[in-house]
């Protein structure tokens, strides 16, 4: 699954850099739940339906999205073409901007 | 000594929160001392925050979903319904990408670490995030039982008077 790298070479192999995208994206689409969740409640029904309780699909939904993405970006090798440092940024970026989107969400609306 | 089964769970819960966080800091320190001869056990730390967190993930959800909604009818009664509206809201959301998080950590740390710059950097700021997130989810957790705590203590105050 991993693809080789030079010794000094700043690339990560694509399963890295795959699982980094798709983390990224995951925590941004964990927050973005979680905000439609508390604004539009059919949709806590529909999600309750499906497992029992709203929280345990919500969990489900991002692992199933964070697992899912992964591999199809390790598969297709898309997240490899984006420089390291940038995705490190990006993922960090990601889990500041859906941290502080659900204490804001949920402290002032 | 009484310890009911919801008791363990939560303490469970925590406990395995707090050894993920711990691991995830190890992992840390691994990292910036990154040479081919830690490599083992940074991968070996980067498993243990990730087994760890999930252990915390089944623990809490099997508590949230069978315990809490009584503990959460008794906060939002009490002084301190913030404790649940904000708190326990902002957690229960951000635990899943400290979750994530963890799980992501034993992929990038099969990176070569003591020649990869790039990828020391990179497992550095997972390490650090899950540290972060971690920590301040244990804190909501804190100020959760406090919230349940002082709902308790007031209700029973204001009926001994």
């Amino acid at each position: 699954m991993n693809s080789a790298t030079a010794p000094e070479s700043p690339k990560l192999t694509a399963a890295t850099s795959g699982f980094v995208l798709a983390a990224a994206i995951a925590a941004l689409f964990n927050t973005a739940l979680a905000l439609v969740r508390d604004a539009y409640a059919p949709l806590n029904g529909v999600m309750k339906s499906l497992t029992g309780n709203s929280w345990t699909a919500h969990c489900l939904a991002d692992l199933v999205l964070f697992a899912g993405l992964g591999l199809i970006f390790t598969k297709t090798r898309a997240a490899e073409k984006i420089d390291a440092d940038r995705l490190t940024g990006a993922l960090i970026g990601a889990v500041a901007i859906a941290a502080l989107g659900l204490a804001l969400w949920f402290a002032f609306v | 000594m009484n310890i009911s089964t919801s008791d363990a769970i939560l303490l469970a819960h925590a406990g395995f929160g707090v050894t993920g966080c711990l691991a995830a800091l190890w992992v840390f320190l691994e990292a910036l001392n990154a040479q081919p001869g830690n490599a083992g056990r940074t991968r070996a730390a980067a498993l243990v925050t990730a087994v760890s967190m999930a252990a915390a993930w089944i623990c809490g959800g099997y508590w949230y979903v069978d315990f809490y909604p009584a503990e959460k009818a008794l906060i939002l009664t009490g002084p301190w319904p913030f404790a649940h509206n904000l708190f326990m809201e902002t957690k229960e959301h951000l635990f899943l990408i400290t979750g994530m998080l963890a799980f992501l950590l034993p992929v990038v740390a099969r990176e070569k670490l003591d020649s990869n710059a790039a990828a020391r950097k990179l497992v550095l700021s997972v390490a650090a995030l899950i540290v972060i997130t971690g920590l301040a989810v244990e804190g909501a957790g804190a100020v959760i039982e406090h919230g349940a705590k002082v709902a308790l203590l007031r209700g029973g105050a204001k009926g001994d008077r």
